[in-house]
């Protein structure tokens, strides 16, 4: 008994910040409408707005803008998932418009390679590490900008019998065999809250009803389970579970905010009803049929107390916070799964401001997508020549990210893809075409990369695999007419060799010095110049410019 | 053989640093990178587990302890092979391993396992985290933490190798790093006992590898310059690790070992691993686990042992003697263990099932305290009759024998995860 008082006092210290979280979710929200930005200004123009204001308080000047190269570069990895073309990157460089960003963020959010990109990430933050995807049902959503909360919706309620919803279900189908997973993976993916220490640890004098919170969320998943591949949500069941001081309770519906749902009483049935029920089940797993609706069904309540507001916009909050990590690479709240008060946002207002703009614009995703990458804030250089290099809470200075593998095998195919088949004309069609062919063909090499999730490291094996497998020699360095080492081999320039190369894989123009350093190289080797441009282009390829969006 | 659980001693003293310590964590988060190790660590500790390794044989399946080191012999469970006494007065072990008998003095028994996961895929995660999976934290498993714990970061050699060639049983030995990141992945061999990948590829000469390689380099510092970002420094240390370990390549190689040594160890793929286990260790390899499937033996669980610990047994201890003759044996730890045991009692198939609630394993040489037992069984090994110890009490005392103490915290998020679950704690009559 001593030990396990121990023990419970030790994980309340662990769960300290968890705990908090359920005190004060339970206070209005200090942030008021009327304190905020008016609603009408544009997305961009808050974000500078609060982004600039938080940097004058600390007396930190933001990094300069990054130039034209750096920030299509960016924007394209950001928006379709792939790096530009030497045709794209000439023409950005070359184009006077003064709304030429904006131009460029309409084309890329308006070509069927964003939808696709969108896919890929909604499907791993939907579905991290899961070998079940989402992608069926994520491309049609994307393609017709469904609605994030619709999305939520149908992920938790989709119906069996309709073919467009029920690829949605997926979510809690991967999930339902363990019920406190799927518990925990909803308030983590939906709400930005993790509750998984309160499953175990209940603290009698204080913290009570932490537990009670767990147990909450728990209820609204309970009663749903799997009969032959399509899901069914029983009439009763309730969640009992016990405190650490032995007490046995029944959970009540309850919301991550404390809030109560009242459900109408149901009698448990006996067992003779139950064999019946399983009878009944058992038939149709046979017809391939879903089991009938339940009358009242509780994944149901969760939809709508989520999405309800004054329930303190968790829903909307936490997508604009995973959202903007993306775009960022640190969230306005970090970690993304803490957000409670005890651990506020960098930047409060904007966090509120982008929730109520979402939630009055129909929970539209691309609008918040597009508002956020045409503000300067995004734009910014990553590099800090200065000494001390701000908090990346700050969002002073550009950040550096660790390409998804889709990104990066996408972006192999592309730089040593002969640019002349890419063309220059970026609206051609066949274009398009090549480049969802190089998209198609780096799926391979995406597996062998790893997902980078937060304070990710590359992998020894991933370097050794570059450096030394044959499948990289044979799909990225050969010197066929159709590879940009093909046609590198056939310019006599060796400066002119640099700048192609460079323009292909790096998406910009060499430095005076890079360009003297690789012509040396090259020329130095001139006994063996095909192998010496094949042995420049590995290293341009794996070099840190190459792996990261920047 | 009282177990103490002491580390968490529950005074306010403790509490208030814990919450402390907390309340700093939480003002700190948004400056720190996601996963931080928060430890103060004194010299003596630092200093005491350096150049530590351990070598893990991992027999797959589940390993009966009644015909290795938890003999029963006359009893209804007992099954046909006798206990023969070793060379430390009072142990007896399975006759099957009549070698490992004579070198008793290096090696400490634990009978008293009861980790209650009797499933393959439950009892290999458990046996290789030490705890239970948890759905929101992915832990690392025993190799990964030991790559971070004694390897370092400009390692020239592999700091984390997994051997596993069969093909039983293969997807439930994990290796994964979990929270600590890929850089600590074990180099995996599933295949042949060579890494993949290791071998510069034929059509490019040394030099040109070589130079490409530094090309590499200098167009990544000019990157990196003025830009910090730790995954972008793990991408170049990945990287400046390559042609170091490409050297290692032989220590893969058993042909570079005498003849006479390779005639010790045997013709086996198990020995010839553990030979190659035996160069990394010496090369200063913090982690290797040589796997051995399949012990799940359902059926002719006698004919299945005779066979697989008189490998085992003749493996094991030449393994033991190369390593004491190098002196080595002081800063490497040998354990065997399992995801289970196998129930005493004998099924109509003369097999043996799945048993987590009463079985074995051993721990022998750097910070072992050999040639004694710990823990016990009832008569006919039914039950942990004194000493019972779990997963958790088991990684706790590999990591204090190596000397990493078991609750220092790895920070993911804004939550500690100290090495090993809550309760757990070292049994110290086996630490030296």
């Amino acid at each position: 008994m001593a030990l396990a008082r121990h023990c419970a006092l030790l994980m309340r210290f662990v769960c300290f910040t968890l705990v908090i979280t359920f005190i004060e979710s339970n206070v209005p929200s200090v942030i008021r409408g009327a304190d905020l930005l008016p609603e009408e200004r544009s997305i961009a123009e808050v974000v500078d707005h609060y982004i600039s204001e938080r940097l004058k308080q600390e007396k930190i000047e933001a990094a300069p803008s990054a130039n034209d190269a750096n920030v299509l570069r960016r924007t394209t990895l950001d928006l379709v998932g792939r790096i530009p073309t030497s045709g794209e990157t000439a023409s950005y460089l070359a184009d006077t418009d003064e709304y030429k960003r904006q131009n460029l963020i309409d084309r890329l959010i308006g070509s069927p390679a964003f939808v696709r990109h969108q896919v890929n990430e909604f499907d791993a933050l939907l579905m991290p590490g899961n070998k079940s995807s989402l992608r069926e049902y994520l491309l049609p959503a994307f393609t017709e900008n469904r609605p994030w909360d619709q999305m939520f919706r149908e992920m938790m309620l989709g119906r069996e019998d309709d073919p467009e919803q029920k690829g949605a279900l997926q979510f809690v189908k991967s999930r339902v065999g363990d019920i406190d997973r799927l518990t925990n993976d909803v308030s983590v993916t939906f709400f930005g809250v993790n509750v998984s220490c309160a499953q175990c640890h209940d603290h009698p004098d204080v913290f009570e009803w932490s537990q009670d919170r767990f147990y909450g969320m728990k209820s609204f998943f309970n009663r749903s389970f799997e009969n032959g591949g399509f899901l069914g949500e029983r009439n009763y069941g309730l969640v009992s579970y016990q405190t650490t001081d032995g007490e046995a309770r029944k959970a009540q519906l309850m919301f991550l905010t404390g809030t109560v749902l009242e459900e109408p009483e149901f009698a448990e049935p006996d067992d003779e009803a139950k064999k019946a029920e399983k009878k009944k089940l058992d038939e149709l797993k046979k017809q391939k049929q879903a089991p009938p609706a339940p009358s009242f069904s509780r994944r149901e309540q969760l939809v709508e107390i989520a999405l309800k507001s004054g329930e303190n916009n968790y829903f909307a909050k936490a997508i604009v916070n995973k959202v903007w990590n993306r775009f960022f690479g640190y969230g306005l709240v970090m970690p993304l799964d803490q957000m409670h008060p005890e651990n506020p946002s960098s930047h409060p207002e904007l966090l509120e401001w982008l929730a109520r703009d979402l939630v009055r614009h129909k929970f539209d995703l691309t609008r918040l997508v597009r508002g956020i990458v045409s503000s300067e804030a995004y734009c910014r250089s990553s590099i800090w020549p200065g000494d001390s290099r701000p908090d990346p809470d700050m969002f002073a200075v550009g950040s550096v990210r660790p390409l998804t593998p889709f990104q990066y095998a996408t972006l192999l195919r592309v730089a040593t893809a002969n640019p002349d088949l890419l063309g220059n004309d970026q609206e051609a069609g066949d274009t398009e075409s090549r480049l969802d062919n190089l998209e198609n063909a780096a799926r391979g090499f995406a597996r062998e990369i790893e997902y980078p999730g937060a304070g990710f490291q590359v992998s020894v094996s991933e370097a050794l695999l570059f450096s030394n497998n044959e499948r990289v020699r044979n799909e990225l360095l050969r010197d066929s007419n159709d590879m940009l080492i093909g046609k590198l081999k056939k310019i006599d320039d060796t400066n002119e060799i640099v700048r192609v190369a460079t323009m292909s894989i790096w998406n910009r123009l060499p430095d005076p010095d890079e360009e003297a350093a690789l012509a040396a190289y090259i020329e130095t080797r001139s006994d063996r110049r095909d192998e010496a441009i094949g042995q420049m282009v590995w290293a341009m390829l794996t070099c840190s410019e190459c792996r990261f969006n920047y | 053989m009282s177990k103490r659980r002491n580390w968490f001693c529950g005074s306010d003293e403790h509490r208030i640093s814990r919450r402390g310590f907390l309340s700093t964590a939480a003002a700190t988060a948004g400056s720190m990178s996601a996963l931080n190790l928060l430890r103060e660590p004194t010299l003596a500790a630092e200093l005491k587990k350096q150049d530590k390794r351990v070598i893990l044989l991992w027999l797959a399946g589940g390993a009966s302890q009644l015909e290795t080191w938890d003999p029963k012999p006359g009893r209804p469970t007992g099954g046909p092979f006798a206990a023969i006494p070793t060379s430390v007065p009072g142990i007896h072990i399975s006759e099957l391993m009549p070698k490992m008998a004579q070198r008793m003095e290096d090696t400490a028994i634990i009978r008293s396992l009861n980790t209650k996961d009797g499933s393959h895929g439950g009892g290999a995660r458990m046996m290789h985290l030490g705890r239970r999976d948890e759905a929101t934290v992915k832990f690392p498993d025993l190799g990964a933490v030991l790559a971070r714990e004694l390897g370092s970061v400009d390692s020239k050699v592999p700091d984390n190798v997994s051997f596993y060639t069969a093909t039983e049983g293969r997807g439930n030995a994990v290796g994964q790093a979990g929270f600590l990141g890929a850089r600590y992945l074990p180099m995996s061999l599933t295949t042949n006992s060579k890494p993949d990948d290791l071998a510069r590829l034929e059509s490019i000469s040394e030099l040109d590898h070589k130079q490409r390689h530094d090309l590499r380099e200098l167009l990544s510092n000019r990157f990196i310059e003025y830009r910090h970002s730790d995954s972008l420094r793990s991408h170049n240390e990945a990287y400046s690790r390559v042609r170091g370990l490409m050297a290692s390549d032989k220590l893969f190689d058993i042909s570079e070992e005498p003849q006479s040594i390779r005639d010790r160890y045997g013709p086996s793929l198990f020995a010839e691993q553990c030979l190659i286990a035996r160069r990394l260790a010496e090369a200063g390899t913090p982690f290797v686990k040589v796997s051995r499937a399949w012990w799940d033996s359902h059926g002719q669980n006698f004919e299945t042992h005779l066979e697989l610990v008189s490998e085992l047994d003749h493996v094991m201890s030449t393994l033991l003697d190369d390593l004491k003759q190098r002196g080595l044996l002081k800063k490497t730890m040998v354990i065997t263990l399992a995801e289970f045991g196998r129930t005493p009692k004998i099924n109509g198939s003369l097999g043996r099932d799945h048993f987590a609630s009463a079985w074995s394993c051993s721990l022998s040489g750097c910070g072992i305290n050999g040639g004694m037992v710990y823990g016990a069984t009832d008569e006919d090994g039914q039950t942990v009759k004194d000493g019972e110890i779990d997963a958790g009490d088991l990684f706790a005392t590999i990591y204090e024998a190596l000397g990493i103490d078991p609750h220092t915290e790895y920070y993911v998020g804004s939550r500690p995860i100290p090495l090993v679950h809550e309760e757990a704690s070292a049994v110290t009559e086996v630490l030296a």
